[in-house]
């Protein structure tokens, strides 16, 4: 394959492309390698190149999982699981709003959706921190206890765009004229909805799911902002791990999030390949 | 089971600008109406009407009698076969032409027993279990109409069907389209801009321009006998050339005159329309001239010889035999036999 990509004609001109494809390469593979490298290794400190490979941050890793922490406020345990029930929560949310909503906009066309599109994705450009500040405000002035809410609204706000994007490119696709065909032979307004625009819309809704899967799971600054000790996530403990002293089990830990959004990121691939851009 | 409808003084406007004016026609039970115009003429939003999808700005809507115009589409019990075709690509053909059934809660024993029925209607009996993206252009085809026949339709709906389809397949379709709706003598309503489709299919052919019906009757009379020079023009090949009314009451039109045929015509202007092949081309001293003209181009299809003869200050296209016509050649002087009888006189 790589060789077909590179036997363009003119030599001057290929070894530009495989000069920039590996700088590429490297650049975006770089930390990946590094991360994954020093998580094997043997030694007390993260130092960088390891000098002996063992498990043991894979084992510390296990056992700060396995390990009865329900003392700790803090624990690993619970942070994975806050991190989880608000990536489910908000895949679940998103979805609901945005299948009905990439329908109105692509059916309604016009200005409206240019303008629409246009406010949801402002989340996108916002400064995140400053995002995180008025997050926060908004919060503190409600002075309600919003339990896992105070992070699954802001990390809702954020995936929108993505969630959005892809159902609406999924819409795009699906021709008015299957909708009146379904309700030509009897179908109601809704039910051709859910017979017809569904189903076709499915691997958009897919690839949105997972986006925002991968965005609230990964997410950070906002979080950075709304989290308490009650409700605090994963991408935070990590943090909390390596602000003082580098624990090495936290490069591990990022070694099987790697793994799993790898794998992610390949479902994706394979639901929406040839159908759809990402963005 | 099949019904006649009656549309009564149908209009449509978008804002200010009028789509439909006072549109008036009926189509009896069981015959086959064609909607024919040039694209913008107002034919698909007509046909978009009466399936339910648009509202009429005014006018009724009338089938066997009943005002259909506030019920919706999914409750006119219409069958529809889309542009697109609009097959539901994430079903089976089984599961496409049983999508109505299921929805009118048959159960699913009958369900199977009226698909296999129209796929052996259609000549398909073999594909019930594939995917509509295995299928061929003329297998989508069928597939679509057996989907909106399944439901035993009232009222049978197709927008230009046929447009994807290549020339032959699409020459074979209309055959068997038009067989299939004979056999189930459901009333149809086609939408098309195709002149030939709509002689082909129609038992009834309604012209359109404008949002107006130019003319409506059946196919050979609309032919021979236009009520316009535009439907003249659209529907085969005429010619449409300006003739004056002389002093003693005959049209001078490329130097020939025709006897009698201004009498129940106005003013001094008037329009001839003559049918391409209802010019014939003899020999240039032929007594059975009527007016001389120069060949400009020619062309042998076969079947017959397309020319374009020069008449003054008029160009004709003249369709022969090509048994006819053996020495056409480009620059030559012919004679050109033009029969009064086969023309139509239109004021202006």
């Amino acid at each position: 394959m790589f060789s077909s990509l590179f036997s363009v004609r003119g030599g001057s001109y290929s070894a530009v492309i495989f000069f920039l494809t590996t700088l590429g390469l490297l650049i975006s593979a770089l930390p990946v390698a590094v991360v994954t490298l020093m998580s094997f290794s043997a030694a007390e400190t993260a130092a960088f190149p390891p000098a002996e490979f063992s498990f043991r941050w894979y084992e510390a890793l296990w056992s700060q999982l396995s390990a009865d922490e329900s003392s700790s406020a803090h624990s690993l345990g619970d942070a994975l699981f806050t991190s989880l029930l608000v990536a489910g929560i908000v895949m679940l949310v998103s979805t609901f709003v945005c299948v009905p909503l990439a329908y109105a906009l692509v059916r309604g066309g016009g200005r409206v959706r240019a303008g629409m599109e246009l406010l949801f994705t402002l989340p996108l450009v916002f400064p995140l921190v400053i995002l995180g500040i008025a997050f926060l405000l908004i919060a503190e002035s409600l002075a309600l206890d919003l339990g896992i809410w105070r992070l699954v609204i802001p990390h809702v706000a954020l995936v929108l765009p993505f969630v959005l994007r892809n159902c609406m490119s999924a819409m795009n696709g699906i021709d008015i004229e299957i909708e009146e065909a379904a309700i030509s032979l009897g179908a109601s307004w809704m039910r051709a909805f859910l017979d017809v625009v569904v189903p076709l819309m499915k691997p958009g809704i897919l690839a949105g799911l997972i986006f925002a899967l991968i965005i609230s799971f990964n997410e950070f600054t906002i979080t950075f902002f709304m989290y308490t000790i009650d409700v605090s996530t994963l991408p935070i403990w990590m943090y909390s791990r390596t602000v003082s002293s580098l624990d090495p089990a936290v490069l591990s830990l990022s070694v099987g999030i790697i793994l799993v959004d790898v794998i992610m990121i390949l479902i994706i691939d394979k639901i929406i390949a040839g159908r759809a851009s990402l963005f | 089971m099949s019904t006649d409808l009656k549309i009564e003084g149908v209009s449509k406007n978008y804002g200010s600008v009028s789509a439909l004016r006072d549109i008036d026609m009926s189509v009896q039970r069981g015959s086959f109406l064609c909607l024919l115009g040039p694209s913008g003429c107002g034919k698909t939003t007509l046909l978009r009407i009466i399936a339910g999808f648009e509202q009429a700005t005014a006018g009724r809507l009338l089938l066997d009698g009943t005002d259909v115009s506030g019920v919706p589409p999914h409750k006119r019990g219409f069958g529809m076969v889309f542009q697109s075709l609009a097959l539901f690509p994430h079903m089976s053909v089984a599961q496409n032409i049983a999508y109505g059934l299921k929805l009118r809660g048959i159960d699913k024993a009958r369900q199977r027993d009226r698909v296999e029925e129209l796929l052996n209607v259609i000549e398909l009996p073999t594909i019930a279990d594939r995917p509509v993206a295995a299928l061929s252009g003329g297998q989508r085809q069928r597939v679509a109409i057996a989907r909106a026949l399944a439901v035993q339709p009232k009222l049978f709906l197709l927008d230009e069907p046929l447009s994807a389809l290549d020339a032959k397949l699409r020459e074979n379709m209309q055959i068997e389209l038009r067989q299939l709706q004979r056999k189930f003598g459901v009333t149809t309503v086609l939408v098309t801009h195709d002149q030939t489709e709509a002689m082909m299919l129609a038992d009834q052919l309604v012209i359109m321009d404008h949002g107006v019906v130019r003319q409506s009757g059946a196919p050979s009379e609309v032919y021979r006998a236009p009520a316009d020079a535009f439907v003249a023009d659209f529907l085969g090949t005429a010619n449409v050339v300006q003739g004056e009314v002389t002093e003693d009451g005959a049209v001078a039109f490329l130097g020939m005159r025709a006897q009698d045929k201004a009498l129940q015509l106005q003013g001094s202007k008037v329009e001839v329309a003559i049918r391409a092949e209802n010019i014939g081309v003899v020999e240039k001293g032929s007594p059975e001239r009527s007016t001389l003209g120069r060949v400009e181009f020619v062309r042998d299809l076969g079947p017959s010889v397309e020319s374009i003869i020069a008449v003054g200050e008029e160009k004709l296209r003249v369709r022969s035999r090509a048994s006819e016509v053996t020495s056409l050649s480009a620059g030559q002087q012919v004679g050109l036999k033009i029969d009064p009888e086969l023309c139509s006189f239109f004021g202006r």
